[in-house]
């Protein structure tokens, strides 16, 4: 398998000019991702999290340590990878459709005209929300607003989907849909997800691997492979018995680092 | 490989999402009642003051009858002055020029702040250059320099649409840089992933999230810019609501002057309202943020 994501002694932070201090927060970081493989970020709030996906995403640039996307080093954001923000971060002027076309106005995926709306009209209804087309942010819900994120993240049909807590702001119900609405489109289009959790049953049913953060400066305190038949959406995976080990598992992981933010994010 | 080809999402028949609002006598009121409330207030206001002006009590120099005020309005609104009329009673004429003046005044200052406000606002050196002249004028009350710009320009239009330019564009200028200066950060974030060039973080960004900034600055500076426009007629010029209004005073015509007001009122009570039906229509988001 090659590897689409690689990622060698990452060390990444914010300078904070006020306080004339930089702050750490992910510490030497080395992962690599398969072409086409699920990894699942989980760890305590402010691990830094959104930080690495932002560097994959070429938001901001590593301290020290690089990394490369197909080979080629990280210079800034490409039409390869595509980013479901943790807070939505739409365009509040403009509508549902709208926000859902930006990624084919901002740069030529040698799409008709005719395709890049099919693709829109596809996806709006991929994220249920037809009948909103016209619709602007302010009139959403919260879940509502995340999934027009989730359909601009998809509708170019990226190599790489960087999706950050995608589904935090939805009801049980409707996750556990686009949970496997996600996991069908990943197994068609061949993607590379790199996916944002804080929640250990979505990362177990999810991921093809669930990496777990520590707490600040970030590193990598564990890697928890999860061999459980897919598609998991078939079949009541939360049945197995391997399943509830593994919950067990990266709790346990989980749980020390969240005692060690202090402030109690049992999250 | 696309998934496009085939249509993957559950579609089930639900109840429509979207229904009819059905109106109810509730409904009526809540649009209209504010409107009924606000023509009875008024028509009480003057009904009020036309009692008070018949009783007597106040000296009809400085409070003449509604009824007066409204007639010297309407004659002065109907008719034009004949050439060379220094004061005929006409106020259509004087209203028509302040108003062009204060057009003109408005393009100007749009035309210099809205691009220098943007400058300003993307660029930190030139905002570095500017920013010392602009906050030190906009913070000077603006009505300090017309000496000066009399001696410059004399009783001209030339002055007196200076002084508008000069009290509108702050206002337009600082709003503009404060639009670019607090564009949301992950908006832009989210525009570089989706693979925006320089230039289109400015136009696909930066600018519609100023767009509302700018409109409220046009806001504020219509509202200088009139108090520019009637400042300058007092001090000079044969023309212009300022001046009738001073001339009015001057020949003791109290109706004329308070129906100069009323069209004073009325004329930025509309500009107003022009600018915020802008902003709706334009930044319709803005709605329910700015509550
Ligand atoms: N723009 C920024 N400027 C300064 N510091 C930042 C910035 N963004 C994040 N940080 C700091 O970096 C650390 C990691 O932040 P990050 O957003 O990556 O955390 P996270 O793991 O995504 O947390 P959460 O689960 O709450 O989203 C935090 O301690 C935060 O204070
Ligand atoms: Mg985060």
């Amino acid at each position: 398998m090659s590897k689409t994501i690689v990622a060698e002694n990452v060390t990444v932070g914010y300078e904070l000019y006020r306080e004339r201090q930089r702050l750490t927060a992910l510490a030497d970081i080395t992962l690599s991702i398969d072409k086409g493989e699920f990894v699942v970020l989980v760890g305590p709030s402010g691990c830094g999290k959104t930080t690495f996906i932002n560097a994959i995403a070429g938001l901001v640039k590593p301290w020290s340590g690089r990394i490369l996307v197909d080979g080629r080093p990280v210079e800034g954001p490409g039409p390869d990878r595509a980013m479901v923000f943790q807070d939505y971060a739409l365009m509040p002027w403009r509508t549902v459709e709208a926000n859902v076309r930006l990624p084919f106005e901002l740069q030529d995926h040698g799409l008709s005209k005719e395709e890049v709306e099919r693709r829109v009209r596809h996806y709006i209804r991929l994220v249920d929300l037809e009948g909103f087309e016209k619709s602007y942010p302010y009139e959403l819900s919260g879940g509502m607003k995340q999934r027009v994120g989730i359909a601009r993240a998809l509708v170019s049909e990226p190599d790489i989907l960087l999706a950050d807590e995608p589904f935090a702001a939805v009801d049980a119900m409707t996750r556990e849909a686009m949970q496997a609405e996600l996991e069908k489109l990943v197994a068609e289009t061949h993607q590379t997800v790199v996916f944002i959790t804080h929640s250990i049953d979505e990362a177990i049913t999810l991921g093809d691997r669930v990496v777990v953060i520590s707490y600040r400066p970030g590193r990598i305190k564990d890697i928890v492979e999860v061999d459980l038949p897919r598609p998991r959406f078939s079949y009541d995976v939360k049945a197995l018995p391997e399943y509830g080990a593994l919950r067990e598992h990266v709790w346990g992981l989980v749980k020390d680092e969240a005692i060690r933010t202090a402030r109690g994010a049992w999250t | 490989m696309s998934v496009t080809d085939k249509p993957t999402a559950r579609v089930e028949a639900g109840p429509p999402r979207l229904q009819e609002l059905e109106v109810t006598k509730k409904d009526l009121w809540r649009e209209y009642g504010p409107w009924v409330v606000t023509a009875l207030n008024l028509a009480t206001f003057f009904a009020v003051w036309e009692l008070i002006a018949r009783l007597g009590w106040i000296n009809p120099l400085f409070l003449p009858k509604a009824s007066d005020m409204f007639a010297a309005l309407w004659e002065g609104l109907t008719t034009t002055a004949g050439p060379g009329a220094v004061i005929s009673g006409s106020i259509r004429d004087h209203v028509l020029w302040s108003l062009r003046n204060l057009a003109v005044g408005m393009v100007i200052a749009c035309v210099i702040g809205i691009p220098f406000g943007l400058l300003m606002g993307a660029n930190r050196y030139v905002d570095g250059l500017l920013s010392p002249y602009v906050w030190a004028i906009s913070s000077m009350p603006r009505i300090a320099l017309v000496p000066l710009l009399i001696l410059f320009l004399g009783f001209s239009v030339q002055m007196q649409i200076t002084v508008i330019v000069l009290s509108a564009v702050f206002p337009i200028m600082i709003n503009a840089w404060a639009g670019v200066k607090t564009t949301d950060k992950s908006l832009l974030a989210a525009a570089k992933v989706f693979g925006a060039k320089r230039r289109q973080l400015y136009t696909k960004v930066v600018f519609p999230y100023t767009l509302p900034f700018i409109i409220a600055g046009i806001q504020q500076g219509i509202g200088r810019g009139l108090v520019g426009v009637i400042i300058a007629e007092f001090l000079g010029g044969s023309r212009g609501m300022g001046y009738l209004l001073q001339r009015s005073a001057d020949t003791f015509n109290s109706p004329l002057m308070y129906a100069v007001l009323f069209v004073i009122v009325v004329v930025s009570l509309s500009l107003i309202q022009l600018t915020r039906w802008a902003e709706a229509r334009i930044a319709p988001w803005r709605r329910l943020e700015g509550l």
